[in-house]
């Protein structure tokens, strides 16, 4: 729920409860207040009533009013008791109204009557009538008033934090974008924002000094590898090797080999992340995979795999550099993941590049194949293969996805 | 053939030296910026190999000093830097080459012959090995006179150890250069002998000899023994 709708919704709720408890004590008070009046000015007409009969010794005429009925009814002395009633008023015919009613008693000339005084109140009522119409009304007004500021008001205070949000939303720590600054004068978006830029700039320091780390950590390693490479290609020239020794330098160059490819995929990570490899080319693929599956058709043949490959006409402007890395990365995960015998199919078209392979019978988890390090336990390759191509895709806006369908897996590059 | 090492790391610099040395190459050592200037301004070279970061200096302006002066020493560029900026650099100053550490010995010597060979053929290029005659740019090989097809591989393999010959060629050197980056997968380099047999087979029907010696199973090497 929006925070503006929650707010409303409150406001809304609390502010009919309150109007409709004020409308019923101001109905309550008004219509006290007028039967007060009524009464009052049925307590006149009862003066009246006495006076006439303290000084004419009789009861007075009555008169057929059009508000106000006078009965006298001759009644048992000290019968009646004097009170205030509600009651019916009939005005001509049957036509019943409501109506205030006073009984009291007189006594004139030894004889006790009950006098009862009955006043329309339609008149009354239809003032209430008016007076809790106007209020409604107001009421309704000034609800209607509030939800349109509210919803204006709170769609303008909140824009500067929506602004912050799309902000956040867009943020990546890879990129060297600095956060706009929108101008707002509340102090807590004005706090937030900045907040958010700081912890924003601390990421990005801390995920830059991270880089610059591996970065130099690998430049470093670079000398010392090259360093014991040379040494073994020298001490291999000194003749005369057991088959044992051979063998122990036979596993030293692979694992030399090994620990300088690691660190070349770390550079490179680095290298794409830091958008150093921007330059384009005019570049064929399908001249580039034709290339690429000649050079590892010897690799191919080791493992007895079959490659099929359709490959349609598609240019691509690019970094010739990393499409190589790209393509080999791919193929060579096609190769190293299948099993003897088994089978490669390479599908170019103008859309995409799909590269199957038949492997283990199983899906792999689509998550996290792409990050660093994840590799199979049997796997000889760095780990970083994948993630270089999936980083190659993304510096480029392509898409690589990965899909099994029994029995290939599948990778998918669109274009 | 007079070859300067211009390279700080001291472990490097010797390999390197030792590898070169042979009869009829002169090989000198630089490991300083200051050293490797004075070197380059007092003597020619038929190669430089040029390390970028160096105590004191960049080898760049080392580079830039021998262009200025028309200086015609071929370069080659070894570096930990693998940017393309270098690279270009590097190779718009007028390098002949680039080669990214770690390398082999034997990556680096092929390189530096072909830059020799470059500079001293004028481009003619025709590669003689006893009876072995490979034209470079027509990328043919007679045995002979006797015209023999090699394949790519074969073509770069042969060259590749008439580069390096006398020495052991190490397996994982060989795949390396044959087939770049991708060659970690395959453990045994099986595929890198059945090359080697078809080069073998080819010169031999041809009236050759038998240049090519396998090493204590760790490597070949090309030698008129």
């Amino acid at each position: 729920m929006k925070l503006s709708e929650r707010y409303n919704r409150v406001n809304l709720i609390a502010t009919i409860v309150i109007m409709l408890i004020t409308g019923a004590i101001y109905y309550l008070a008004i219509s006290l207040i007028l039967t007060n009046q009524k009464d009052n000015s049925l307590e006149v007409e009862e003066h009246e009533i006495f006076d006439y009969v303290k000084l004419n010794h009789h009861l007075p005429q009555v008169f057929e009013s059009k508000d106000q009925q006078i009965t006298f009814i001759s009644a048992e002395p000290n019968s009646v008791k004097r009170e205030f009633f509600n009651t019916t008023y009939y005005r001509e015919k049957d036509e019943a109204e409501s109506g205030r009613g006073l009984i009291s008693s007189v006594t004139v000339g030894g004889r006790y009557y009950k006098i009862l005084i009955v006043e329309s109140k339609v008149e009354t009522e239809d003032l209430i009538q008016i007076i809790f119409g106007i209020t409604i009304g107001v009421i309704l007004l000034l609800l209607l008033v509030l939800v349109i500021t509210n919803r204006l008001i709170l769609g303008r205070l909140w824009q500067p934090f929506y602004g912050i949000l799309s902000e956040l939303k867009l943020f990546n720590v890879t990129d060297n974008r600095e956060m706009p600054m929108s101008n707002t004068s509340i102090d807590e978006f004005n706090e937030l924002q900045a907040e958010v830029s700081a912890m924003a700039e601390r990421v990005k320091k801390d995920y830059k000094d991270l880089k610059t780390f591996t970065e130099n950590a690998s430049h470093e390693l670079l000398t010392p590898i090259a360093v014991i490479n040379s040494k073994l290609d020298t001490l291999i020239q000194t003749e005369n090797f057991s088959e044992h020794q051979s063998k122990l330098l036979n596993d030293l160059y692979s694992a030399v080999s090994r620990l300088s490819r690691l660190n070349q995929s770390l550079l490179l990570l680095v290298k794409i992340e830091n958008k150093l490899l921007n330059d384009r080319q005019h570049l064929d693929l399908q001249e580039l995979i034709e290339e690429l599956l000649y050079q590892l058709e010897d690799i191919f043949g080791d493992k007895e795999i079959t490659v099929t490959s359709s490959l349609s006409e598609k240019e691509i402007e690019a970094s010739n550099y990393l499409i190589e890395i790209l393509l080999n990365n791919l193929i060579i995960n096609a190769v190293r993941h299948n099993r003897t015998g088994g089978e490669i199919i390479i599908n170019l078209t103008a859309e995409n590049l799909t590269i199957k392979n038949t492997g283990e019978q199983i899906a792999l988890n689509p998550e996290n194949i792409f990050t660093r390090f994840h590799k199979a336990s049997t796997s000889e390759g760095s780990g970083l293969g994948l993630t270089i191509s999936k980083q190659i895709c993304e510096s480029l806006g392509y898409q690589l996805v990965y899909s099994y369908e029994a029995p290939y897996h599948i990778f998918t590059v669109t274009f | 053939m007079k070859i300067l090492i211009i390279e700080d790391e001291e472990g490097l610099r010797e390999s390197i030296e030792e590898y070169f040395t042979e009869a009829g190459n002169i090989c000198e050592t630089a490991a300083s910026y200051t050293a490797a200037l004075a070197k380059v301004e007092l003597y020619r070279y038929d190669c430089i190999l040029l390390d970028i970061t160096l105590p004191g200096g960049n080898g760049i302006d080392i580079l830039k000093t021998l262009k200025a002066n028309n200086y015609t020493d071929g370069v080659l560029i070894i570096s930990a830097k693998n940017s393309l900026d270098d690279r270009l650099q590097g190779l718009d100053l007028g390098a002949d080459d680039y080669l990214v550490k770690p390398f082999h010995l034997s990556e680096l010597k092929a390189r530096v012959s072909a830059i020799i060979r470059r500079k001293m053929f004028n481009g003619s290029n025709v590669l003689n090995f006893n009876e072995l005659n490979i034209d470079l740019m027509a990328k043919t090989v007679a045995v002979n006179g006797i015209p023999v097809k090699f394949t790519r591989k074969e073509f770069a393999l042969l060259i590749y150890f008439i580069s390096n010959k006398g020495k052991v060629i190490s397996k994982n050197a060989i795949a390396e250069h044959l087939w770049g980056d991708g060659i970690d997968l395959a453990n045994n380099f099986d595929f890198i002998y059945s090359h080697i047999k078809n080069i073998r087979k080819k010169i031999m029907e041809a009236g050759g000899k038998d240049y090519i010696y396998a090493a204590y199973g760790m490597g070949y090497k090309f030698a008129d023994q």
